[in-house]
């Protein structure tokens, strides 16, 4: 294969290519004056704040994933409102946007049995889409702000721009409570469609002594999905920090950016989707 | 490392890395043989019907995600197992 480039990209490629190995010869002498288990040794530690009511687990708090979360969504309620109005004829932006939600539609299209839910399922497709590969991407492919924390939950130090973004998804709660909304609304839409007793029916198939079993693999269904997505945002994460602090910094993260934020992070993504659309269609059927 | 002090501590210390260790690569046996059946039918299937590539191809890479997920388990219990406990 043979690259032709103009000349613009070329010079773009070295300007690019001669930051890179600048900040990696940096890195490589400021960081290499830690050693591996102090730099490894608040790797699994998370931020945690005790609320002044509740108890047991339910008055902890990790606020920095409340603060990625809402910035997060900030960013894409003032992005939507930007592209609220579509023109007739599409630029380069909006026919981008026109192919992701066309490629969810068409999913949710070829999944759903009952043409009255297509369009909410739809809207719920989209939104967790949206927000889970922009949070993966942030998580894993973008340098900017993380925290180094000890092992009682408190702040060591702030870390800038020599790791990646916090990425929400990497905390159990948010996958936990977005796989909870899609369990609620899955059984929301089947006692709307079919009518509560129909509902109920349900869980007795095909037999009365099914009914554990039944309770068993609903409940089943959020777990697995969300520890799924938590699973590969939190473990790529740590081996890319691992990874990238073995080779100081100097040319492996922009490859593992590139696999495990930009190919997993949407990937799972769609993973997450595709399986919500799933399981609604599971009891919508 | 770890400071030990009795023999007990360091039996403790040897079950954990010991147990990630196996957690982990006994784990990572079944997802590798599924991904691996998953991608080769789906090689197959292209090598049948070449015009359906973009198709396979996203839904090889959505079966392979979900084969994924008994490996990560096993990961995250490894990744308990050695930091957090």
């Amino acid at each position: 294969m043979k690259l032709k480039l103009s000349r613009r990209a070329k010079i773009a490629l070295m300007i690019f290519v001669g930051i890179y190995i600048a900040v990696g010869v940096v890195n490589v002498t400021f960081l290499s004056r830690e050693n591996m288990s102090e730099a490894f040794k608040n790797i699994a530690n998370r931020w945690v704040v005790k609320l002044p009511f509740g108890k047991g687990i339910l008055n902890r708090i990790n606020p920095f994933t409340l603060i990625m979360t809402w910035t997060i969504m900030i960013v894409i309620i003032v992005a939507a409102a930007k592209f609220r109005k579509f023109r007739l004829v599409p630029d380069r932006k909006q026919s981008a946007i026109e192919s992701l939600l066309q490629y969810v539609y068409e999913v949710v299209e070829g999944s759903i049995p009952d043409e009255r839910f297509v369009r909410p399922t739809f809207y719920i497709a989209c939104t967790l889409f949206v927000f889970v590969a922009f949070s993966n991407v942030l998580g894993g492919a973008v340098p900017g702000v993380s925290l180094s924390v000890n092992s009682q939950g408190d702040v060591e130090k702030v870390i800038l721009f020599s790791d990646l973004w916090f990425s929400p998804t990497a905390d159990i709660n948010t996958n936990a409570s977005l796989a909870v909304f899609v369990l609620i609304i899955s059984h929301a839409f089947a006692i709307k469609a079919k009518g509560f007793k129909a509902w109920l029916k349900a869980w007795f198939e095909p037999n009365p002594i099914m009914f554990p079993m039944n309770v068993v693999g609903e409940l089943a269904k959020p777990i697995s999905h969300s520890l799924r997505l938590f699973g590969n945002v939190a473990g790529g994460a740590m081996l890319v920090y691992m990874l990238s602090y073995m080779v100081k910094y100097l040319f492996m993260p922009v490859v593992l950016w590139g696999f495990f934020g930009l190919f997993i992070g949407l990937v799972q993504a769609l993973v997450f989707t595709v399986l919500a659309v799933a399981y609604i269609s599971a009891a919508l059927s | 490392m770890e400071n030990v002090n009795s023999v007990a501590q360091a039996l403790v210390l040897m079950g954990k890395y010991i147990g990630a260790g196996v957690c982990m690569g006994i784990g990572a046996i079944g997802p590798g043989i599924a991904e691996g059946h998953v991608g080769s039918k789906a090689m197959e299937a292209m090598a049948r019907q070449p015009e359906m590539v973009g198709t396979l191809t996203t839904r090889m890479l959505l079966s392979q995600a979900v084969c994924e997920t008994t490996g990560l388990y096993s990961l995250l219990i490894s990744i308990l197992i050695l930091l957090v406990v």
